[in-house]
């Protein structure tokens, strides 16, 4: 019975990792920009949902906002940090500590402004009802379950179906291609940005009614979204968000084995692994390094 | 020709090597003789970089073998086919972009990954005579300081040239060398050539522009669908119609071509 | 406050020689690694655990962490030699992480999260001696191996595998084993500074050698400039000093001095990066090295 449950809590988990890892990798197929401040878009959402239900607003109006801030931060970072970086011929080194010292900044911001250590958004949805004997079901957990199915699909519908979502794809390969379609490489660029940070909002808002938020959060869903996307294999959207799930599932079923706090430790050597050993990853094509 | 086989300086035989399902080598058999320069001719994705990089160690071979000297080279690392006398130049240089040019030659000396290279102070001069010649050669001694990046074309494709001379080797696999450089260059270039087949260096390269090939090369191997569909003097292979047909691109009957001009 | 100088002072040689060994592998070998703390913490417990189980000697605890940091760097050599780039950093990162966790749970070796306590003070050859007269020496020494390696062969090797390591490795060079040599040095000296840095405060637990330690060490390094040999010890002076500076301004409530440093070090880098990407000693040039 242990294991269902720990498998339940895992596809909780892993339904949130898949989303934030699939907004990474989303933007790192399209732009080759590894964005290192994703955690921190993740971290800006949760903590606008926080204020927001502080403040008394309803929880579809703090959805709202917390999916705008995530996507003005990840537009905001394409145009002010990455386009310069570029500009200049800046290594993926050069990308990295930029990104990192944004990371930096905010969540002390966050820290000084909204209080250091755990925040969690109390509501009836994270209240675990006893569904089959000894197992205990919330309903956040159908509604994380649900919404990253949803995006998922819609993701996949906007990607092949739509002009935009075709340039996205074709952006990383064949910038060419996206001036016979008139549109600019900047602005499906901003579009990939403004796209996969608004994917970590919904996970953010899952995170801060559940487990819950502290200020230092972005670095671990940082190194989970990179981890995913390794794992799932760079390039592969399905890939990172399979990866992500699996990682969650890992998670969550390595408790039944070890204490909580080698759980996340898990999910590292899993990357460590996949970089020693296989580094184009689960559903990667040999790659070019 | 067998027994020439035998003694060049490095000879491979039926080395292969797909990618997914393509062929990109198919089994060639080829020998470079020392004091010659063998062109690599051929239509794009022939094979010609890909037969370099089995030869290097860079691409581990499906089938086939490899020998310098008699020695046998297959399975061996690139640096370790390196220090057997193997220099190799890249289509995309590769350059150290942010040493001098004179750093970048020193390097090709200096073959050792440890702290202290060997032969200490005599070595050391040796090391640096050798460097300094590398630069006089490829006239680049005037631009000893300047940064790799900050090179100009032909500057630059000389100085990955020099590395190559700098490093000693016997053996050079050159991957268009001769691409893009004015006539002026280019005659410098064949100097150099000419220089290093007196000295019984065995070259190999890989060329695009036919007079070019004409011009340096004292034997071609042409390579089509991976495979060596024709070997011998330049004259003879660059007037063969059939040859021409599969190398611009006008390809009928590729199968009796092969079999009329190797035969 | 000669105590408060002295304790800067060898805050400054300890972190100096973090960031020099750091410098060493990111500049030259463009080796980018988010685990130096790591290294640190396992030199301060080796050499913490010299000085309770043995003898407290400053040079025998150093040689000690020096082994330990080194002998485990092939844990941060091994993704180096398969991968670059993003990949490597992300390695690093779980290196970090992993890491992390096991100094918190390992108990008999690093005491977990309460740490190493009571650690004797130091003594040379049995006489006692002050961390920081030892600390300067081995931060000199550290800074001068570097210029060494970095000017002859050995930092012509690396910096030919960071610029292109398919064309070092075409003329002979063995880039697996200079980059493993590469590595273990930094991780040596970021072992010896650990070992310091336990007999200096007496007291160690795993709060020490997290990632924000490493990420505070990096952006020493940055900005001060890479590839440089005084950058790292600028970008040292300057982000040790800024605490105490800090302190100092009346208007900032004290229990947000750290928070104010970390944005200020934070928005350092960012701007650094976007508009002077080698730092503030280095070359321009150099800093727009494509990884």
């Amino acid at each position: 019975m242990l294991f269902l449950q720990l498998l339940l809590n895992g596809l909780q988990t892993g339904a949130i990792y898949a989303l934030t890892a699939a907004g990474f990798a989303l933007i790192f197929g399209a732009t080759r920009i590894f964005h290192f401040a994703h955690g921190t878009a993740f971290t800006l959402a949760g903590y606008a949902y926080l204020f927001a239900w502080r403040a008394g607003w309803p929880g579809w109006v703090g959805a709202l906002i917390a999916v705008a801030v995530a996507t003005l931060f990840g537009m905001a970072m394409e145009r002010f940090v990455y386009r310069p970086i570029q500009r200049h011929e800046g290594s993926f080194f050069t990308v990295f500590v930029a990104a990192f010292g944004v990371g930096i900044v905010v969540q002390n911001l966050v820290g000084m402004f909204a209080g250091r250590g755990l925040a969690t958004v109390d509501t009836r949805l994270s209240f675990a009802t006893e569904v089959m004997p000894e197992i205990f079901v919330a309903p956040i957990l159908w509604i994380a379950i649900a919404t990253a199915a949803v995006l998922f699909a819609a993701l996949t519908v906007f990607l092949t179906r739509t002009h935009a979502g075709v340039a996205l794809r074709a952006l990383a390969q064949n910038p060419d291609l996206i001036r016979t379609y008139g549109l600019s490489a900047n602005g499906i660029s901003v579009l990939a940005f403004a796209i996969g940070s608004a994917l970590a909002a919904p996970a953010a808002i899952v995170t801060a009614m559940t487990s819950g938020l502290n200020e230092a959060i972005g670095h671990h869903v940082m190194l989970i979204s990179i981890a995913a996307t390794i794992v799932g294999g760079i390039g592969s959207l399905r890939g990172a968000a399979l990866a992500g799930l699996m990682l969650g599932v890992a998670e969550s079923l390595a408790l039944q084995f070890v204490d909580t706090q080698w759980a996340e430790a898990v999910s590292f050597l899993a990357l460590f692994a996949f970089i020693l050993f296989r580094p184009s990853g689960i559903f990667g094509v040999a790659m070019a390094r | 020709m067998s027994a020439a086989r035998e003694d060049a300086p490095l000879r491979c035989e039926g080395l292969a090597r797909s990618f997914g399902g393509l062929q990109a080598v198919a089994g060639v058999s080829l020998a470079l003789p020392a004091g010659q320069v063998t062109a690599l001719v051929g239509p794009n994705g022939a094979g010609k970089t890909t037969l370099f990089n089995l030869i290097t160690g860079n691409l581990r071979a499906d089938a086939g073998a490899a020998w310098v000297r008699g020695r046998p080279i297959t399975g061996l690392k690139p640096w370790q086919v390196a220090r057997l006398g193997v220099a190799r130049s890249f289509q995309d240089l590769r350059l150290f972009t942010h040493m001098t040019v004179r750093d970048n030659v020193l390097a090709a000396t200096e073959r050792s990954a440890w702290f202290w290279q060997p032969g200490g102070a005599a070595g050391r001069k040796r090391r640096q005579a050798a460097a300094e010649a590398a630069l006089e050669a490829t006239g680049l001694a005037a631009l000893a300081g300047a940064r790799a990046i900050d090179l100009a074309y032909a500057e630059r494709k000389f100085l990955s040239l020099a590395r190559i001379l700098a490093a000693e080797a016997d053996i050079w696999l050159l991957d268009e060398p001769a691409s893009g450089l004015d006539p002026a260059s280019r005659t410098r270039f064949a100097e150099l050539l000419r220089a290093a087949t007196g000295r019984g260096v065995a070259i190999c390269l890989i060329e695009h522009n036919l007079d070019v090939v004409a011009e340096l090369s004292d034997r071609i191997a042409f390579l089509d669908q991976g495979r060596v569909i024709a070997e011998g003097d330049p004259r003879s292979i660059l007037r063969d119609p059939a040859l021409a047909a599969i190398y611009f691109g006008d390809r009928h009957e590729p199968a009796t071509a092969a079999a009329e001009t190797t035969a | 406050m000669i105590a408060y100088l002295s304790n800067l002072a060898t805050q400054l040689a300890i972190f100096g020689i973090l960031a020099a060994t750091l410098n060493f592998i990111v500049g030259y070998a463009g080796i980018f690694s988010i685990a130096h703390a790591v290294f640190f913490g396992l030199g301060a417990y080796a050499g913490a655990q010299i000085a309770l189980l043995l003898v407290p000697d400053v040079v025998l605890a150093c040689l000690f962490a020096a082994a330990i940091a080194g002998g485990l760097s092939l844990c941060l050599a091994l993704p180096a030699l398969r991968v670059r780039g993003e990949y490597f950093v992300a390695a690093s990162l779980g290196l970090q992480m992993v890491a992390v966790t096991l100094f918190a749970e390992l108990k008999p070796l690093t005491g977990g999260i309460g740490g190493l306590v009571g650690i004797p003070l130091p003594t040379l050859f049995g006489v006692p001696v002050g961390v920081l007269p030892v600390a300067l020496a081995a931060l000199a020494l550290v800074l001068l191996a570097t210029a060494l390696l970095a000017r002859g062969a050995f930092g012509r090797t690396l910096t030919a595998i960071r610029d292109a390591e398919s064309a070092a490795e075409a003329l002979g060079k063995n880039v697996a084993a200079a980059k493993t040599l590469a590595v273990g040095f930094a991780c040596a000296g970021a072992g010896v500074a650990g070992a310091l840095y336990a007999l200096h405060t007496s007291f160690v637990n795993v709060e020490s050698f997290t990632m924000e330690y490493s990420v505070l060490v990096m952006a020493m390094v940055i900005i001060g400039g890479t590839g440089t040999l005084w950058g790292p010890l600028i970008g040292t002076v300057i982000l040790l000093s800024l605490p105490a500076g800090l302190a100092f301004l009346p208007f900032i409530p004290p229990s947000e001095v750290g928070a104010i440093q970390q944005i200020l070090y934070g928005l350092a880098m960012t701007l650094l990066m976007i508009f002077r990407p080698a730092g503030l000693v280095g070359d321009l040039s150099r800093g727009r090295a494509t990884a």
